[in-house]
């Protein structure tokens, strides 16, 4: 197989998580789908500057990471919680069952996008923290450290026994301090039952 | 909210110990982590198991054939991003 061929394999093979992980950095399906197209356009674009027999995975997720924050320095990026994926209702779950993925989606869609990042690649992607910090671009030490707040965050946001705060228009700004991007939500006044 | 069990469960690495130093893992934290990576998969397994669009997948192939036409190039050091 000559290494053309294994490159553009390889960047098929690796759709599915980059859809993932654009789906967490932008808690927005067509932004995600978008994303990642772009994401792929300049991997494609840089794929004589990819050293074969390096770490692909690592090398194609930070080619879509930086996409984003390139992104976010152009344009104020904003998403409705009703772009929470559309499968949490589609799920068979019992009707609490989707209450509670309501409220998760809610929470993660609150989390600073670093946070939410490191916290879906290392649960559905199964990364190490190592293969983690690869990806991002970041020490082993922040990135085990972005994982244990977004769990600690949204622990504490879903365990809470005080009632819910209302703000059907509240922002929230990332706060990676070794980002320089912003990332705000609007959450949606969609009720929790 | 308690939409996990509360059962006594190998620790999950979400809860392993922080930067800062040591933290014991409660049974309520090992319960939280393991129906926090359940319902996470939940929200984000689907996406990866969708259909990849025609229109990206022809331009992965578009492309493997314009570089399988070209003459090929050394490569450069990794510059990604």
């Amino acid at each position: 197989m000559s290494t053309t061929s294994s490159f553009h394999d390889h960047v098929i093979a690796i759709l599915p998580k980059l859809r993932v992980q654009a789906l967490a950095l932008t808690r927005n399906r067509a932004g995600a789908e978008d994303l990642v197209q772009d994401a792929v356009c300049n991997a494609l674009s840089a794929q004589d500057s990819f050293i074969p027999g390096t770490n692909f995975a690592a090398w194609m997720h930070r080619i879509l990471r930086n996409r984003f924050i390139s992104n976010l320095r152009k344009r104020r990026d904003t998403t409705d919680i009703d772009d929470v994926p559309s499968s949490v209702f589609a799920t068979d779950a019992p009707h609490e069952d989707r209450l509670a993925l309501k409220e998760l989606a809610k929470a993660m869609v609150r989390l600073p996008s670093d946070q939410r990042e490191a916290l879906v690649m290392v649960v559905i992607h199964g990364m190490s923290y190592e293969a983690l910090a690869e990806a991002t671009g970041c020490a082993v030490g922040t990135a085990k450290s972005r994982v244990f707040r977004a769990r600690r965050q949204l622990e504490s946001w879903l365990l809470d026994e005080r009632p819910a705060q209302a703000a059907p228009q509240a922002k929230v700004a990332a706060s990676d301090a070794t980002s320089a991007r912003s990332d705000s939500t609007r959450l949606g006044s969609m009720p929790l039952s | 909210m308690k939409h996990f069990t509360m059962t006594r469960r190998k620790e999950s690495r979400l809860s392993e110990v922080p930067p800062q130093g040591p933290a014991p893992v409660s049974r309520t934290e090992g319960a939280f982590d393991l129906w926090l990576q359940r319902e996470l998969h939940r929200l984000f397994d689907g996406v990866a198991r969708e259909p990849i669009p025609p229109e990206l997948l022809r331009l992965i192939e578009q492309d493997r054939e314009e570089h399988a036409a070209a003459p090929e190039t050394p490569p450069k050091r990794d510059g990604a991003g």
